[in-house]
């Protein structure tokens, strides 16, 4: 999961980014409004955390001005301003969710997670494909009941292939979703890694369609 | 007591009494000296006649040697003295038998007075009426004795003068007096006119149709509509002063608050917890304090509120959040709810009362608004897992915080008692028919004086 971090005061965007990079998300941090607008313009993120006050311009201008726009990215408001006068602009600007602060990371990851399995079409919290099941919330997945032991990057990519499903994902839509913008993979890396997760879950659980990408399987009874 | 009362009689009141006053006393006093004054014309007046009436009896009256007795050559013009018992008679006689009446009084005579000048008195008459009489001792030249002249008239004349003169006196002045009140009513109306535009401003005001009160108004008044107005702007301005300074106190003090809660993660188990707790009644106290210092409070001279205006973007809000949360959001609220309160102050109400049902709903909140004799009652029901009776009573104090792992939850509650009891309204908590929690605020519709 790809989230960008609009937050102006430089500790906290960090703290939070690090807490967030903790619990296997992938962040990014704008300062400020202008550079958050070119961001969302240029990559794909799965969320935005954005400040409502920001030094260039109130957030929810910013935040209308993208819906006007037609980007439809979840978007959870951290604010400072208690009053309900300031949350309803925020909610008339588009605003999907909000967080005041100061806040616990869990709470953030908690309003994060609904707010992306929502975006995909998905109401309940576990995310059922086949017999593997990812709970969004906990970020446990188990195959026919059992737990199985991931690495983050590994999570993340299962989980947007999850999210996804039954759609298919081009290894373009992986490689801005789960990887991180500095370290660009190899189209290696990425055949390793769902090799991986095959080995882990199961050979049938994920299918490859050549040229187009990778597919969860949604009936896979007669696993070995 | 009555010092206070009279100090606050009306203006209206005051100059209708006043100008009461010069009609009720004023004139009648000017009507009884300008009576008196007119009796005492018309007494010299008639007394002025009798004395002329007397010399002409006197000139015509003689002495016949021959028949002796006193004989008069001359009418007296004036035929009430051949009318028998007409009220009007002359009379003259010497201290002897010889005497000369007029024919008005018959066989009736007029007393003699020993007075020996010319006096005026007044003497009961033939029948008993009250006559005036003059007399003036005479001698003729052939004849040794006195002769003491009369003339008397009836007083019914006088009396009867001052009598007409009266009745149209009072007619008058009844006429005037009435006139007068009409006319100071007209003044009044006319006076008091700007008072009551001002008046009507101010009401234009208080009912949100005008945004400052009218200063096209007299001289004296202008003055203090634009006082007023002052009053009115800097209390506006200061309001949102004081609400823009305790929103950037907020942001100030909260993303301070903040870093360190994202450093506290960081630290081991022990001390991540008391730093946490430490940051919780940190954050708490801001909120609280502020939630406080931003409320406007009873407002004296606020425009009434459209209830569906002022809360839709809050429900609106609420509506977008419950969906993102796969939560089901009623609101019901009756239309034309009218309520003299600040805006920011009722959504504030409503907004925590939501947010707190929304944080601990399953799957559905609602909101109901209505009018119950003179209350407004504003209701919140969620199907959460509710309250039990102690915690309600908990949730209700100051600072009340239930649920450690739940933002938002709990102090909100105290912030909405504290808004309610700010505006005389109150927040009653109780079991929802959905099977969580109904939280109920209820606020005065009119509760406009101020010192409450």
């Amino acid at each position: 999961m790809k989230i960008l971090l609009v937050e102006d005061d430089e500790p906290l965007a960090l703290g939070l980014a690090s807490s967030l990079q903790d619990a296997g998300l992938l962040v990014e941090i704008a300062g400020d409004g202008r550079t958050a607008d070119f961001m969302i313009s240029t990559e794909r993120y799965d969320a935005v955390i954005l400040d409502l006050g920001l030094p260039d311009g109130n957030g929810a201008q910013w935040l209308s001005g993208w819906r006007e726009q037609g980007i439809e990215l979840p978007i959870l408001i951290l604010t400072a301003r208690e009053r309900w006068s300031d949350k309803a602009a925020g909610f008339s600007a588009g605003a999907d969710d909000y967080v005041t602060k100061p806040f616990e990371t869990a709470e953030i990851l908690f309003r994060l997670r609904a707010l992306v399995r929502r975006a995909h079409g998905h109401a309940h919290p576990v995310i059922r494909v086949g017999d593997i099941c990812l709970d969004t919330h906990s970020a446990q997945v188990t195959r026919a009941g059992m737990p199985v032991s991931l690495t983050a990057q590994e999570l993340r990519l299962l989980s947007h292939l999850v999210h996804a499903a039954p759609r298919v994902v081009s290894r373009a839509e992986l490689t801005e979703h789960v990887y991180d913008g500095d370290t660009e993979p190899d189209s290696n890396v990425i055949d390793v890694q769902v090799s991986r997760l095959r080995r882990k879950l199961g050979s049938q659980s994920i299918e490859t369609l050549r040229g187009q990408g990778y597919r969860m399987v949604t009936d896979t009874s007669e696993e070995s | 007591m009555l010092a206070d009362r009279l100090r606050r009689l009306p203006i209206a009141t005051r100059m209708l009494v006043s100008a009461l006053v010069l009609v009720v006393l004023v004139l009648p006093a000017a009507g009884s000296l300008l009576s008196w004054n007119f009796r005492e014309a018309v007494n010299t007046a008639f007394n002025e006649r009798l004395e002329s009436l007397l010399n002409v009896v006197i000139a015509g009256v003689s002495y016949d040697i021959h028949q002796d007795a006193l004989v008069t050559n001359r009418q007296l013009g004036d035929s009430r003295f051949d009318r028998v018992f007409s009220g009007w008679y002359w009379q003259v006689r010497d201290d002897g038998q010889r005497v000369l009446t007029s024919r008005s009084l018959w066989d009736q005579r007029l007393a003699v007075s020993q007075e020996p000048d010319m006096a005026f008195r007044t003497i009961a008459g033939p029948r008993g009426k009250q006559l005036r009489l003059l007399e003036r001792d005479i001698r003729l030249p052939n004849l040794n004795d006195v002769l003491h002249v009369q003339v008397a008239a009836s007083l019914d004349e006088v009396d009867a003068q001052v009598a007409r003169f009266q009745t149209l006196l009072w007619l008058s002045l009844a006429t005037l007096g009435g006139l007068l009140i009409v006319l100071i009513g007209l003044q009044i109306r006319w006076g008091l006119a700007p008072l009551r535009r001002i008046e009507q401003s101010l009401k234009a005001v208080e009912q949100g149709r005008q945004p400052s009160v009218e200063t096209d108004l007299p001289r004296e008044l202008a003055r203090l509509a634009d006082a007023t107005n002052t009053v009115l702007e800097r209390d506006q301005r200061l309001m949102e002063r004081g609400r823009t300074a305790a929103g950037n106190l907020a942001h100030a003090l909260k993303t301070p608050v903040a870093v360190l809660g994202t450093l506290a993660e960081r630290l081991p188990r022990e001390q991540k917890a008391a730093m946490q707790a430490e940051l919780k009644r940190l954050d708490e106290a801001i909120r609280h304090h502020l939630a406080r210092a931003s409320a406007a409070g009873p407002v004296t001279l606020g425009a009434e509120q459209k209830v569906t205006t002022v809360l839709a973007p809050v429900i609106e809000g609420v509506q977008r959040l419950a969906g993102r949360r796969g939560l089901v959001f009623q609101s019901d609220l009756q239309e034309g709810l009218q309520v003299r309160i600040d805006a920011q102050d009722l959504q504030e109400i409503v907004g925590n009362l939501l947010e707190n049902a929304i944080n601990w709903a399953k799957g559905c909140i609602s909101l109901t608004g209505t009018v119950e004799g003179g209350w407004l009652v504003l209701s919140v029901s969620d199907d959460g897992p509710g309250m039990s009776p102690e915690t309600r009573e908990q949730a209700l104090s100051r600072g009340g915080k239930l649920d450690e792992t739940r933002s938002g939850s709990g102090l909100g509650l105290s912030i909405v008692t504290e808004l309610a009891a700010l505006h005389g309204g109150d927040l009653r908590l109780g079991e929802s028919t959905l099977g969580g929690l109904h939280a109920e605020v209820v606020l005065p519709l009119t509760h406009l004086r101020s010192g409450r």
